[in-house]
């Protein structure tokens, strides 16, 4: 059998040597007219699992079996393909972004007309045929030099000080309060990094979902009057941002807090992903996840006690419309969201439900339109009152 | 001053209203002065209980005596039964003149005005009427005229009468001279009137010669003569109240009960007790007719409106029948597959209906996967090429989700592809539109009843397209096995490392498992393609006993 099980115990990821394994093994299985396949943990929902102990979505036992068929004969041949480039770049030590080897892919197809049949159309098809492999041997994407393009994790704060150890050894260090009004923003292995205070014990970090939303506060002088991290989520958070919330997280010690807006979308997408990680990527959540992560806001109660602008949404509108159905569904099925110690959230997921309302994250702005600082003051005043969950 | 009055003949006023009745253009002209011609031909044939045979001849002359119009001539002989010579001027030269008016039987003509405006548009564009010959069985020889007609008179004038020594023996032969624009293809084309009328009436024979073309003939595809049914007699809850005292005084010294139930369908005794608790009085229905008051007539009529009555017969409907619509459609070219529904007659609007549709796909069609389908309407048997879009049958066939049954169709539109949607529609009496029958008047009844014709040929062929798209997506995978296996194999002996002598070994193991898949693929499709067949074998047979028990029995001779 050329499946998962045999590398469950393997103490150090020797990638190669395990990729040799499952080609050898089948190899062997056609030699010997068997049919052979491949066995790949289940990413979904149903395979997942959350306690508040643990913080994260773990895996269940349930694998996927593809077996070599007229109907995965395509998938098979395509992942086997891709193995042989990822084995080449960590063989190499080339790093590539995910969109470089659908091109590089692409253009091998191509060139080589018996390799033709294997052409992909579009990087969505490369991109799951890498998750594929990824998922087979429970490795992360980056262990096998992928990464995607750079996206959100722009991080302000005048007390942070970055130590990356690069790959010939030496080593860079980056102080942030010396970027002046530019961000510092992490690359794919954030992991790899040292922080420390430059000064003291970081009191708190905040992600905010809008990196716009960041950079304002920034630019009115967040940072300077208070010893935080800022980091500009933007939007569902990347692999990277939340290795580096992990890193923050465990390095740092401080209290995290996430800032959005309160809608389905941002309570189920971005804030359980970027707390406990997502079904979809399950083998990894135990390092892209920042379980001490709180929602700070907006919370359903700020919109009394500031006077926020809420408006109603239209269900009709497919978007608001699949976002309220996925809500319904999570309530039911999401492990993350049964859980009772997230009952308040969960509370926040029906109140939206039931009220199909929403709002933006940006309505603090307009609390007080004549005061700049009024965003932070409600900020920390929610922070010391404990207005979060 | 007083305007001083003045009276027309029915010739006077069609004859300054030909738009009304199909002469609006030149490409109509064309193609109602032929539809005239040929139902006359069809009707007759059938009348006389005679397998029709129509030979057909159109050519463009040069120019016409209007602008942008060409001189047509258009010659229509059939084998029917000939028409008496004392007749002759009534057909052609006198509106309303019928020998079907208002019996209620699902012939194609009805009024008696079609051929005569046709007479009147050569007369008017090319001054010249029809030039008829025609000969029944007991005539010794053929008779030739030119008929015109006497449009202060209303009446038909024979011209250049001549006997003349003809080479059958019965049958009439017209000849048109007029002003029109010949249009082959399209909805408004020839070729389409032709291919649709051949379509729908299985046991024409007919000959075709269109300017210098070769001459075409479609054999007839059934020997089986078309039994029009009898009229039927009239359904109350179809007349209104100055119909009914009309029909009334017919009856005259008839008591209003037997008037009731003998001119009348589905009145009964128990309608006519029903009737007296609606109003009507016991002891009228022993009076004469004639002897009823116009109050008593008015109650007699609005109970009678009132009264809980069977629906009306459906037997006065004729049917083309799916086994002769499967084989006519084939007569069209070379059909792909085809679907054939035909319905039971039905109630729509207290009128009796029947439907039937055929859906096609022609091999070599000239439409592409984006155009719109085409759609044949049929009333009566006669195609209906004009005014497609506020006629009942598009519009049906609009309502229905296509998409469901494999077709793409863009929002509230015509299905699209190279598919032709044929609807027929048969009814003693079908409400048109305009009095040149170019559109079907639509109602909730008869839209529903359209639909579900076209939803059951619309299932059929969406279990076809399923087999279809089923066979096209094993080939797909078998063609997968031979693409993607040697790849996988090759990539496999790279990162391995392994000897030619094992990837050969792994290559033969491999076509032995997927050879394993081919042959399950190729027994899926063959299963596939048996179960097809059955399906049609078993469709073929119980057409077959269904025309069997269908086939009217021989009767005797009537004298």
């Amino acid at each position: 059998m050329a499946g998962l099980g045999r590398y469950k115990n393997r103490k150090s990821k020797d990638i190669p040597k395990m990729s040799l394994e499952l080609c050898q093994k089948m190899l062997k299985d056609l030699e010997a007219s068997r049919r052979p396949y491949l066995e790949a943990t289940k990413c979904s929902l149903d395979n997942s699992f959350y306690t508040s102990k643990v913080g994260y979505l773990t895996p269940g036992e349930k694998k996927v079996k593809t077996e070599l068929n007229v109907s995965s004969v395509q998938k098979l041949s395509r992942a086997i393909f891709f193995l042989e480039i990822l084995l080449r770049n960590l063989e190499t030590g080339a790093v590539n972004t995910k969109r470089e080897l659908y091109y590089m892919a692409k253009g091998e197809c191509k060139a080589n007309p018996r390799l033709k049949p294997l052409d992909f159309n579009d990087q969505s098809e490369s991109d799951s045929v890498v998750d594929f492999i990824c998922e087979m041997m429970e490795l992360y994407r980056e262990e096998l030099n992928c990464f995607a393009n750079d996206r959100g994790g722009q991080t302000y704060s005048q007390n942070l000080v970055v130590t990356e150890t690069l790959e010939d050894g030496t080593k860079a260090v980056v102080d942030l309060s010396s970027l002046g009004t530019s961000p510092f923003q992490p690359k794919n292995k954030p992991q790899s990094f040292q922080l420390k205070a430059k000064k003291g014990k970081i009191k708190f970090c905040i992600v905010i979902e809008s990196e716009g939303t960041a950079n304002t506060l920034v630019a009115n002088g967040f940072t300077r009057r208070n010893n935080c991290i800022l980091l500009g989520a933007q939007g569902v958070p990347s692999n990277a941002v939340r290795g580096w919330c992990k890193t923050i997280e465990e390095q740092l010690d401080v209290p995290m807090y996430f800032w959005g807006d309160l809608d389905a979308y941002t309570i189920q997408n971005i804030y359980r992903t970027l707390k406990a990680g997502s079904a979809a990527s399950l083998i990894r959540n135990s390092n892209f996840s920042a379980p001490n992560v709180r929602f700070l806001g907006v919370l359903p109660t700020d919109i009394k006690k500031y006077d926020l602008a809420a408006y109603d949404v239209n269900p009709k509108e497919p978007s608001e419309g699949r976002s309220l159905k996925k809500a319904k569904d999570a309530l039911e099925n999401d492990p993350f969201f049964k859980d009772k110690k997230n009952k308040k959230l969960a509370n926040i997921l029906r109140w939206l439900i039931k009220e199909k309302m929403r709002c933006e994250q940006q309505a603090y702005f307009m609390v007080d339109p004549k005061d700049p600082l009024k965003p932070e003051k409600i900020i920390l005043d929610k922070i010391k009152r404990g207005e979060y969950i | 001053m007083t305007t001083r009055i003045t009276t027309s003949s029915t010739a006077e006023y069609f004859s300054k209203n030909l738009q009304q009745v199909g002469f609006s253009s030149g490409t109509k002209a064309v193609l109602t002065t032929l539809k005239e011609a040929v139902d006359n031909s069809l009707d007759a044939c059938e009348d006389a209980k005679i397998l029709p045979e129509i030979a057909i001849e159109i050519e463009k002359m040069g120019p016409g005596t209007q602008k942008n119009m060409d001189l047509v001539r258009i010659k229509v002989t059939d084998n029917g039964p000939g028409i008496h010579t004392d007749d002759l001027s009534k057909v052609y030269g006198e509106y309303l003149a019928s020998s079907k008016f208002g019996r209620g039987r699902c012939s194609r003509g009805q009024q008696g005005i079609g051929i005569s405006a046709a007479t009147t548009w050569a007369q008017l564009t090319a001054a010249k009427g029809v030039k008829v010959v025609s000969k029944t069985a007991r005539m010794p020889k053929a008779i030739e005229a030119l008929i015109e007609v006497d449009i202060k008179k209303n009446k038909g004038v024979l011209k250049n009468q001549k006997k003349i020594t003809w080479d059958r023996k019965n049958g009439t032969s017209v000849e048109f001279f007029f002003d029109g624009r010949l249009q082959l293809n399209g909805d408004g084309g020839v070729l389409t009137y032709l291919n649709g009328t051949s379509l729908v009436n299985p046991h024409l024979k007919l000959i075709y010669k269109i300017n210098d073309d070769k001459k075409i003939s479609l054999e007839r595809v059934s020997e089986t003569l078309i039994q029009i049914p009898p009229a039927v007699l009239p359904h109350p809850h179809t007349m209104k109240l100055g119909e009914f005292i009309s029909h009334a005084s017919l009856f005259g010294k008839t008591p209003l009960d037997s008037f009731l139930k003998k001119g009348f369908s589905r009145v009964s005794d128990v309608s006519l007790k029903s009737m007296t608790k609606l109003g009507v009085k016991k002891s009228w229905f022993k009076n004469p007719t004639q002897k009823l008051s116009q109050t008593e007539l008015k109650t007699t009529y609005k109970a009678l409106q009132e009264a809980e009555l069977m629906a009306p017969s459906t037997r006065s409907v004729l049917k083309i029948g799916e086994e002769a619509l499967s084989k006519s459609i084939q007569r069209l070219g070379e059909v792909d597959f085809f679907s054939v529904v035909s319905r039971k007659p039905r109630i729509c609007d207290a009128k009796p209906v029947c439907v039937e549709v055929a859906v096609a796909r022609f091999l070599n069609s000239s439409k592409g996967a984006d155009d719109p389908v085409t759609v044949l309407r049929f009333a009566n048997r006669v195609p209906l090429q004009f005014d497609k879009s506020g006629c009942a049958i598009a519009k049906a066939i609009e309502s229905v989700n296509w998409k469901s049954y494999g077709l793409n169709q863009p929002k509230k539109s015509l299905p699209q592809g190279p598919y032709i949607i044929a609807v027929s529609m048969v009814s003693p009496f079908i409400k048109f539109k305009n009095a040149s029958k170019e559109t079907i008047d639509t109602s909730e009844e008869l839209i529903e009843e359209l639909r579900f014709a076209l939803m059951q040929a619309g299932q059929r062929l969406s279990r076809y397209i399923k087999k279809e798209k089923r066979a096209e997506e094993y080939e797909k995978k078998l063609k997968h096995i031979e693409k993607f296996g040697p790849i996988l194999i090759e990539t496999l002996g790279r990162i391995t490392k392994a000897p030619k002598s094992r990837t050969d070994k792994a290559e033969k193991g491999l076509m032995k498992l997927l050879g394993r898949d081919t042959d399950t693929v190729l027994e899926k499709l063959k299963e596939a393609e048996a179960k097809q067949k059955r399906a049609e074998e078993k469709k073929k047979a119980r057409l077959e006993k269904s025309v069997n028990k269908t086939t009217p029995k021989k009767k005797g001779k009537k004298k």
